[in-house]
């Protein structure tokens, strides 16, 4: 147990060393105190009748005329529409920017954790190397995890102190953020650990994410093709991660609606733990 | 020498720590995965106790044999054991400290959380890194240093802070790689007194450098290592003692003395010969001749070549070599 807190604390200290972690943390500060002290709503009957930032309205509330009643209509937004869209708001932010910059954050971290005169030390020490890099994963899920829940967790306390209105579905955007930084993390990791050059694993990860972007869209594509390019398509959708699908996922859930399909999330997942596997494998038998 | 693969059979000790056996290891390089044949074939034991020294010019093998000891490198054949588990067995390396070449620590750590971190992964208790952290820090000379990141430290600190890491968890074998890299005059006294001191509780040490005059002050004896393989190995004064002559110190020498018919070499000033095989009938023939030819002898004396000049004689022997 000790040697396994030592690999945790070593990636502990080496992610803090790192000015991105410690400026995502500064962001999700803001962005929670930011809810918390500058955003004033004034709710009326389950509605928001107006919303106002560092003290300027920003919806109107007049309303407007509806021609067929001949009467003048609250525009006030649904509440429960309102949150819905912070929280989509933040979710995606988290979930796009959080996970692109924190590959980039990664990749000193993994060079540093590869690094000859590091890695040789390391691996000299009484764990074996299955341990040793599950330390390594741990610290870094862990790392993500926390900012994950430091920033959702965050909005929505605020959010749903100022409201009263709880919808603990919100958080379910912690475990994906961090589940899908953990899938996208199996790429960097294993291609570093393969060509010892992290720049190639984070060039291939972002690659991914883009076709994803394409991946994703399926429905218009697949028709249009022929037989065989069709098959190829459907071969790399079901084969590579679906990082943009399981942003549907997460939306489905926040909104309270029943989700069509897992499949996206349920694909991804065994992505990574395949990846995770070559990259245990490799780990185990190269030289250092 | 093994007489059909020129290998090196170390004598039979009884209880050896370190147990090399037909070790070989090929890496296979670039997209082409061409053969690099860095150990072949080599044989060694190393029982409790012993200082013992690897000598050997750059790619002769001796980092890769130290890699596969700690289970850094995994042999291709053969086997390598420490306290007669496999050298991969992480079991085995509780036992063991290892101070790499070109190690690198995380800068932003200060010397005493970088000895705390790999305290940790060396299973060290707490109670056990406490009494110990300090300890080794001022045995080093880093004490003034334990808050100072290690970032600002320079190469010679860092080989201290390394020494100290290597030996956190009180081991038995302690493999040095380059210790004394980068080192100041000072320093380098500071760690060979440590390793005397080390070796005065019976710790194995097992050292590779290129500095000779190190390994013939402190080892008790010496492996040298040439392209993958063992060829030779014996104490500091068995190596040594190839290179033993005579030197004879004459007022001068005449034009007609031949030096290529004698096994000499002579000094630049002409006013000393060297005898190189040693032999006291080479030496009276020469002194015969010399006063033949009207020399006066000054002063003989007994030529002790020093382990470096015998390394470089057998290095180069090997080089020269079909």
């Amino acid at each position: 147990m000790t040697t396994l807190s030592g690999s945790l604390l070593l990636t502990f200290r080496e992610l803090w060393a790192m000015r991105l972690t410690q400026a995502m943390l500064v962001i999700a500060s803001l962005a929670w105190l930011l809810l918390s002290f500058a955003l004033n709503m004034d709710v009326v009957e389950g509605s928001m009748a107006a919303v106002r930032i560092f003290g300027f309205d920003t919806t109107p509330t007049d309303g407007v005329f509806n021609e067929e009643s001949g009467e003048w209509v609250s525009q006030a937004l649904s509440l429960d529409k309102f949150l819905i869209g912070i929280n989509t708001f933040v979710f995606g932010a988290a979930y796009f920017l959080g996970t692109l910059l924190g590959l980039f954050a990664t990749m000193p971290l993994i060079n540093g954790f590869l690094e000859h005169g590091r890695i040789d030390l390391l691996l000299s020490k009484p764990l074996s190397r299955a341990r040793l890099l599950v330390g390594h994963l741990t610290g870094v899920w862990l790392t993500v995890l926390v900012l994950s829940a430091y920033l959702v967790g965050g909005v929505w306390l605020s959010l749903s102190l100022k409201t009263g209105i709880w919808m603990p579905q919100f958080l379910m955007a912690i475990p994906f953020i961090t589940v899908m930084f953990g899938v996208m993390y199996s790429v960097i990791l294993t291609i570093s650990i393969i060509s010892r050059s992290s720049g190639l694993g984070l060039v291939v990860t972002y690659g991914l994410i883009f076709l994803s972007i394409i991946l994703a869209s399926h429905d218009q594509i697949v028709p249009v093709l022929s037989e065989g390019n069709a098959a190829i398509f459907m071969t790399f959708y079901h084969v590579l991660p679906n990082f943009i699908e399981v942003v549907g996922v997460q939306a489905q859930l926040v909104e309270g609606q029943v989700v069509t399909t897992w499949y996206p999330f349920i694909s991804s997942l065994l992505f990574g733990s395949v990846t995770y596997g070559i990259g245990f494998f490799w780990f185990s038998r190269r030289d250092f | 020498m093994h007489p059909d693969e020129g290998i090196y059979v170390a004598s039979d000790i009884s209880s050896p720590v370190i147990h090399i056996s037909a070790l070989h290891k090929t890496y296979a390089t670039g997209i082409r995965r061409s053969k690099i044949h860095a150990l072949k074939g080599v044989d060694m034991q190393v029982p409790a106790g012993e200082v013992l020294g690897i000598l050997g010019p750059n790619g002769a093998g001796k980092t890769t044999l130290l890699k596969v000891l700690l289970g850094i490198v995994l042999p291709t054949s053969g086997e390598a054991r420490l306290f007669g588990q496999p050298a991969g067995d992480p079991t085995a390396r509780r036992r063991l400290g290892y101070l790499p070449e070109n190690h690198r620590f995380p800068t932003y750590l200060t010397a005493r959380q970088t000895l705390d971190i790999y305290g940790r992964l060396a299973d060290l208790p707490d109670a056990a890194r406490k009494e110990r952290i300090p300890r080794l820090l001022e045995e080093v000379g880093l004490a003034s240093w334990e808050d100072t990141r290690v970032g600002k430290f320079s190469k010679g600190m860092m080989q201290r802070l390394g020494l100290a890491q290597a030996l956190l968890n009180q081991p038995e074998i302690v493999v040095l790689d380059e210790p004394t890299d980068g080192v100041d005059p000072v320093g380098r006294r500071d760690i060979r007194d440590r390793l005397r001191a080390l070796k005065q509780t019976g710790t194995t040490i097992v050292i590779n450098s290129h500095l000779l005059s190190e390994i013939e002050l402190v080892c008790d004896r010496v492996l040298i290592m040439h392209k993958g393989r063992i060829i030779r190995s014996g104490t500091v004064d068995e190596l040594a003692q190839q290179g033993t002559g005579w030197r004879i110190e004459v007022d001068r020498l005449p034009v007609s003395f031949d030096s290529t018919m004698w096994p000499v070499s002579l000094e630049e000033s002409r006013r000393a010969i060297l005898v190189e095989d040693g032999l006291p009938a080479t030496l009276n023939r020469l002194i015969d001749q010399l006063r033949a030819d009207g020399v006066q002898i000054l002063g003989i004396e007994r030529h002790r070549a020093s382990l470096e000049a015998g390394f470089i004689d057998l290095i180069t022997a090997q080089e020269d070599m079909p």
